[in-house]
C-alpha cells in the first residue's frame, strides 16, 4: 500500500509489526482493514499481490504476523491467517498478466513446492516463460506430501496452483532431476536460468539401537503415504518421536487411522516445543498423549518388532549458549510401550540429483549453499532456495526465497537492479504505551468454527470450517490499523491543540520545541481529530479511508436515483453492521428509499459531508451510529450527538427542516430497530420534501 | 489571539444576495484556532451557501480557499488569481484581515463572515474568554497577572465592588469576579498589602480613546 504522508518533518516511516514479521511481507494490515470495510475483492487483490498461494497459506502458515500483532497487548491477536483463508475461499479470482510473453528467456524451476511456485508466479508476472519440473504427479511439494488433508484440503492447493498456471506457468509432472532430465539437458533446451527448489524430501532418523526394528516409520514417508493413499500400516499403540509441526501432523494423522493410542515423546518441555500452540492444542484435543522433556535412548523390541521406546529424562535441551545440546539425567531410564514408532525429528535432503555438479556446494547438514542475497550457487544461471537452502523453513520463508530468486534472475538476465521496496526494513510501530492499553476496547476474538470432535477422527476432511462473512468482518474489525492512522501535515497545522484535546486515546501531543502536533503509532484511527481539526491538517495515512466521501458520490452516479422520492441517505457505522444473526435489511420500502453509506466509525464523518448529501440531491439524511456501550472507539456517542446538533443548525440556516436530518443510536445496523427508524423517517419527511 | 464568532448565516446570505460567483476565504491563524475562520469553516460555509442557492433555485458558484494570514500583504498576493473572476469575497478572517483584503483588492466587493469579538484564548476545548482589552498601558504587574480592564464588567481599577457575590460577578453568575481572583492571587503571593494602595484614575488615551493607534519600529523601517 502506498501510505499517504503529507509534508511532515516529524513523520516516522514506521511499519505495522504484522507486515514486518511476514517473510513475504504480506500487507496483512491492509487486507484486514479492507475486510473490515466489506471490500473483499480489493482485499483479495492485496493478498494476491504478494502471495501466490493465498488459500493454502491462510490455513497452514505459522503466522508470525499474529505473534507480533499489537492486539496481543490488549487482548488477543487478530486472526490474520484465517482472514486470508476467508478471502482465498470466497474471493479468489484469476489474475491478469499484462507482462505475459514480454521476454523470451525460459526459466526452469525444479520443484512445485511453495518456493518453486512463488518464483514461477513472480517470474511469470515479470514476463518470463517458466516451466516447473515436479517429480510427483501433483503440485504443492511438502504442503501436499507432508501436510495432512484435514489441515489443508487438496482442492485448495489445486485452486491456488491453477491461478499460477493461468499466468503462463507450465508444470511438468512426474519428471525428476537426475532421472528424466539433467542440468545439461535444460541448458541444451535453452533454459536461461534454473532454480533448484526441491525441498527436503526425506526424514531425519535417529541412529539408536533398535531403529531397524519392524514398526519404526519415518515421519515424512508416513505422511506421504497417508496423504497419497489414505492409509498406512500402523499398530495399536503409536508413538511419535518429535515435538514440531511434522510430529503433530503425524500424531493427528495416526489418530485418524484409528489405533488404540497415539502418544508424542519429545525433548522439549511443553513451552519449548517448536510449533504453534494451536497445533499442539488440537493434537491433544483429538486425543494425543504428550510426553514432554524425554529423550530417546533406544528402541526396544521382541522378535524383530518394536515393543517400546526407552527414554531418559531431559535435564535441558539448550545449553547456556542457547545451542541445541540436550543433556539427560543418568539412571532415569523408563520405557514407553509402543508397537509403532514414527520418527518426526526433522527433514533431510536427498541430493542424488547433484551427481556431476561438484561446483554446487553443500553444507554438512546436506543443504545447498546459496548466496543469501542473490540465491546463486556459484554456478552461473543456477539458483537455489526454499527448504533445500533453509534446512528447516516455513512455507512463507520458502515463498520469500522464491520471490527473491525471481527478482535476482530478472536482475541478472536484464542487467538491472530492481528492488522490491517491501523488503526494505523499517522500524516497527512500537508496542502500545502501557497507559493507553486501558483506553482501547477489548474486542472478543471470533472463534473459528470447527468440526465436532466426535466426527473428526473418522475422516480426513478439514477440521476448521472457515469464517462466515459476518465472522470475518467482525474479526477484521478488531484490527487497530497500526502505522496507517492519522498524520498531521506540519505545513497546515496551526498548533491549536484541538487534536490533543479531543483524542479519546491520548495519542496526539505537541512536543517541546515544536509548533505542530504529532500523532504516534498508538493512533486507533477513530478520525475524531481529523474532523475537528480547524485547519484540515490531519489526514489518514491509509488510502483505504475516505471517510464516506467516495461512497456518497458513488450513490449519485446512478441515474435512476433522481426518480426516488423521498431519497434518504443513511450514514451508518460499519462496526455495527455485521452482527451475526442480524435481520436482513430487505424491507421493500427501505430498498427503494434508502441508499446506505457505511463508514468504519461515524466519528470520522465531517458535518459538511451531510450537507453535501443534500447538495447532491438527497431529500433526507439518516445517521445511525452505535451506542457507547458497543462503540469500538468507546465514546464517540458524545461527539456524534454534538455534531448532530451542529449540523442541524447549519441546515436550519439554509432552511432545511430538522426532520430531514436525524441521528439515532442503534445496537445493530441491520436489525429490526433500524428498520423501524427508517420507516418512520420516510413517513416523517414524505410530505415536506 | 483574536477571537471572532460566526455571523448568522441569514446575514451572510443577505450580504451575498445577487452575486453569482463568490469566494469564501479562510485565515490560517487566530480564527482557525477559535474554529470560526479556518479551512474547515470554509468548507462548511461554502456547502451552506451552495445548498441555500440550490434550494432557492439561484445560480451560485462558490470558490473555497484559505491563506496563512490575511493581515499580511505577502500572504494575500496570491489570492489575486483565486478571486479574479469572483463578484465578491466573503472573508472569514478577523476585521483586520477583511480590511487588508479590501485594501489590496479595491475593485472586489469584500464582506465579513465573522464578528471580531475580543482578544483572548481557549480556557477549555470550545470555550473562549476575553483576556485583554488592548488598553495600551498594561497594569498586570500590580494585579497579580489578572486584568481588571478586560475582565471586570465595570473596568474598575480598585475592586472588588459590592456586586461581587461568592466569587462571581453580579452582571452574570457565569462570570468570575476578577477582583476576587486578584485578591486570591495576591494572597497566594503574600502581596495582599498591594490591595491597600489606591490606584489613581487610569490614562485611557493610550487605548480606544485614541483611534487609530500606530506603532513604528524605527530600526526595522526600510527606505522606500
Amino acid at each position: 500500500m502506498q501510505i499517504n504522508h503529507p509534508q511532515s518533518k516529524s513523520y516516522v516511516n514506521e511499519e505495522a509489526p504484522c507486515i514486518l514479521a511476514c517473510p513475504i511481507r504480506q500487507d496483512a494490515r491492509d487486507y484486514v482493514q479492507l475486510i473490515a470495510r466489506g471490500r473483499f475483492d480489493e482485499a483479495f487483490q492485496v493478498v494476491r499481490e504478494r502471495n501466490s498461494l493465498p488459500s493454502a497459506c491462510g490455513r497452514i502458515c505459522t503466522h508470525p504476523c499474529e505473534t507480533k500483532c499489537r492486539r496481543n497487548s490488549t487482548d488477543k491477536p487478530v486472526a490474520i491467517a484465517w482472514l486470508k483463508r476467508f478471502l482465498g475461499d470466497n474471493y479468489s479470482k484469476e489474475q491478469k498478466n499484462p507482462s505475459a510473453g514480454k521476454y523470451s528467456e525460459k526459466i526452469a524451476i525444479i520443484g512445485a513446492g511453495p518456493a518453486g511456485l512463488a518464483a514461477a508466479n513472480d517470474l511469470a508476472l515479470l514476463g518470463y516463460p517458466c516451466a516447473i519440473f515436479e517429480s510427483s504427479p501433483t503440485p504443492g511439494g511438502m504442503i501436499r506430501m507432508g501436510v495432512p488433508a484435514y489441515r489443508l484440503p487438496r482442492d485448495v492447493i489445486d485452486r491456488d496452483v491453477e491461478f499460477i498456471k493461468k499466468l503462463g506457468v507450465e508444470i511438468k509432472y512426474n519428471t525428476t532431476l537426475g532421472v528424466d532430465f539433467t542440468f545439461e539437458s535444460l541448458k541444451k533446451e535453452g533454459y536461461a536460468a534454473v532454480f533448484i527448489a526441491v525441498g527436503l524430501q526425506d526424514s531425519r532418523t535417529l541412529n539408536i539401537e533398535g531403529a531397524q526394528l519392524e514398526g519404526v516409520l519415518k515421519g515424512i514417508a508416513f505422511l506421504h503415504e497417508v496423504n497419497t493413499t489414505g492409509k498406512a500400516k500402523i499398530g495399536k499403540n503409536v508413538l511419535v518421536i518429535g515435538g514440531g509441526a511434522v510430529a503433530m501432523d503425524c500424531a493427528r494423522t495416526a489418530l485418524r487411522l484409528k489405533p488404540e493410542k497415539v502418544s508424542v515423546a519429545c525433548l522439549e518441555s511443553r513451552k519449548e516445543m517448536p510449533t504453534t500452540d494451536f497445533e499442539i492444542e488440537e493434537a491433544v484435543h483429538e486425543g494425543t498423549i504428550l510426553h514432554n522433556s524425554v529423550g530417546p535412548k533406544r528402541i526396544v523390541g521382541r522378535d524383530g518388532k518394536v515393543t517400546g521406546l526407552e527414554i531418559l529424562k531431559v535435564k535441558y535441551v539448550f545449553d547456556e549458549q542457547k545451542r541445541f545440546n540436550p543433556a539427560f539425567y543418568e539412571g532415569s531410564e523408563s520405557v514407553l510401550e509402543a508397537d509403532t514408532i514414527i520418527m518426526a525429528i526433522g527433514q533431510a535432503s536427498n541430493l542424488t540429483f547433484l551427481k556431476g555438479q561438484e561446483n554446487i556446494k553443500v553444507t554438512r547438514g546436506g543443504t545447498i549453499i546459496a548466496n543469501p542475497q542473490t540465491f546463486n550457487v556459484d554456478v552461473p544461471g543456477i539458483y537455489a532456495g526454499g527448504d533445500i537452502v533453509l534446512g528447516r523453513g516455513t512455507m512463507t520463508e520458502s515463498m520469500a526465497h522464491g520471490k527473491k530468486v525471481a527478482i535476482a534472475i530478472h536482475n541478472t538476465l536484464r542487467g538491472v537492479t530492481v528492488k522490491d521496496e517491501k523488503w526494505i526494513d523499517k522500524p516497527a510501530v512500537p508496542d502500545i504505551e502501557t497507559a493507553k492499553i486501558g483506553l482501547i476496547k477489548k474486542e472478543e476474538k471470533v472463534e473459528m468454527p470447527v468440526m465436532a470432535s466426535e466426527h473428526r477422527l473418522n475422516t480426513f476432511d478439514e477440521v476448521e470450517l472457515g469464517f462466515t462473512l459476518e465472522a470475518a468482518v467482525k474479526e477484521a474489525q478488531r484490527c487497530m490499523n497500526c502505522g496507517a492512522g492519522a498524520i498531521v501535515d506540519d505545513n497546515l497545522c496551526v498548533g491549536c491543540v484541538t487534536c490533543v484535546r479531543v483524542c479519546p486515546f491520548d495519542v496526539p501531543s505537541i512536543k517541546r520545541g515544536s509548533t505542530t502536533a504529532y500523532i504516534d503509532g498508538d493512533c486507533q484511527s477513530c478520525g475524531l481529530c481529523i474532523v475537528e481539526c480547524p485547519a484540515k491538517a490531519i489526514t489518514f495515512k491509509t488510502p483505504y479511508e475516505d471517510r464516506g466521501k467516495d461512497a456518497l458520490e458513488a450513490v449519485f452516479k446512478d441515474k435512476h436515483i433522481r426518480g426516488i422520492k423521498p431519497l434518504v441517505i443513511n450514514f451508518y457505522c460499519q462496526y455495527g453492521a455485521y452482527n451475526e444473526g442480524s435481520q436482513a435489511n430487505t424491507a421493500e420500502l427501505l430498498v427503494f428509499h434508502y441508499r446506505r453509506v457505511g463508514v468504519l466509525g461515524l466519528g470520522k464523518v465531517d458535518p459538511s459531508l451531510y450537507l453535501r448529501a443534500f447538495e447532491l440531491g438527497a431529500h433526507s439524511v439518516l445517521v445511525t451510529a452505535c451506542k457507547d456501550s458497543t462503540c469500538h472507539f468507546c465514546k464517540e456517542q458524545e461527539w456524534i450527538e454534538k455534531r448532530a446538533k451542529y449540523t442541524t443548525q447549519l441546515l436550519a440556516g439554509v432552511g432545511i427542516d430538522a426532520r430531514r436530518f436525524q441521528t439515532h443510536f442503534v445496537s445493530s445496523q441491520n436489525g429490526k430497530e433500524i428498520i423501524e427508524i427508517a420507516f418512520k423517517m420516510v413517513e416523517d419527511v414524505r410530505d415536506i420534501v | 489571539m483574536i477571537v471572532a464568532s460566526s455571523k448568522p448565516f441569514q446575514e451572510i446570505k443577505q450580504m451575498l444576495a445577487g452575486f453569482k460567483k463568490v469566494c469564501v476565504l479562510g485565515c490560517g491563524s487566530c480564527v482557525t484556532i477559535c474554529h470560526t475562520g479556518g479551512e474547515k469553516q470554509v468548507t462548511e460555509l461554502a456547502a451552506q451557501l451552495r445548498l441555500s442557492a440550490q434550494l432557492e433555485g439561484r445560480q451560485l458558484e462558490v470558490i473555497e480557499d484559505s491563506t496563512l494570514r490575511q493581515c499580511e500583504w505577502e500572504f494575500i498576493d496570491d489570492i489575486k488569481e483565486v478571486i479574479k473572476d469572483c463578484d465578491a469575497v466573503l472573508s472569514i478572517a478577523c476585521g483586520v484581515g477583511v480590511q487588508y483584503m479590501a485594501e489590496k483588492f479595491p475593485k472586489t466587493r469584500m464582506f465579513p463572515g465573522l464578528n471580531t469579538t475580543f482578544m483572548g484564548g481557549p480556557t477549555e476545548q470550545g470555550v473562549f474568554w476575553e483576556r485583554c482589552a488592548g488598553c495600551g498601558n498594561c497594569i498586570l504587574a500590580t494585579t497579580g497577572g489578572l486584568c481588571p480592564v478586560s475582565r471586570c464588567a465595570k473596568g474598575l481599577m480598585n475592586g472588588p465592588c459590592g456586586g461581587s457575590q461568592k466569587g462571581k460577578c453580579e452582571v452574570s453568575q457565569e462570570t468570575p469576579c476578577v477582583w476576587n481572583q486578584i485578591y486570591d492571587q495576591l494572597d497566594t503571593q503574600q502581596l495582599l498589602a498591594t490591595m491597600e494602595t489606591i490606584v489613581p484614575p487610569k490614562d485611557w488615551t493610550t487605548g480606544m480613546e485614541n483611534h487609530p493607534r500606530k506603532m513604528v519600529l524605527e530600526h526595522l523601517v526600510m527606505k522606500k
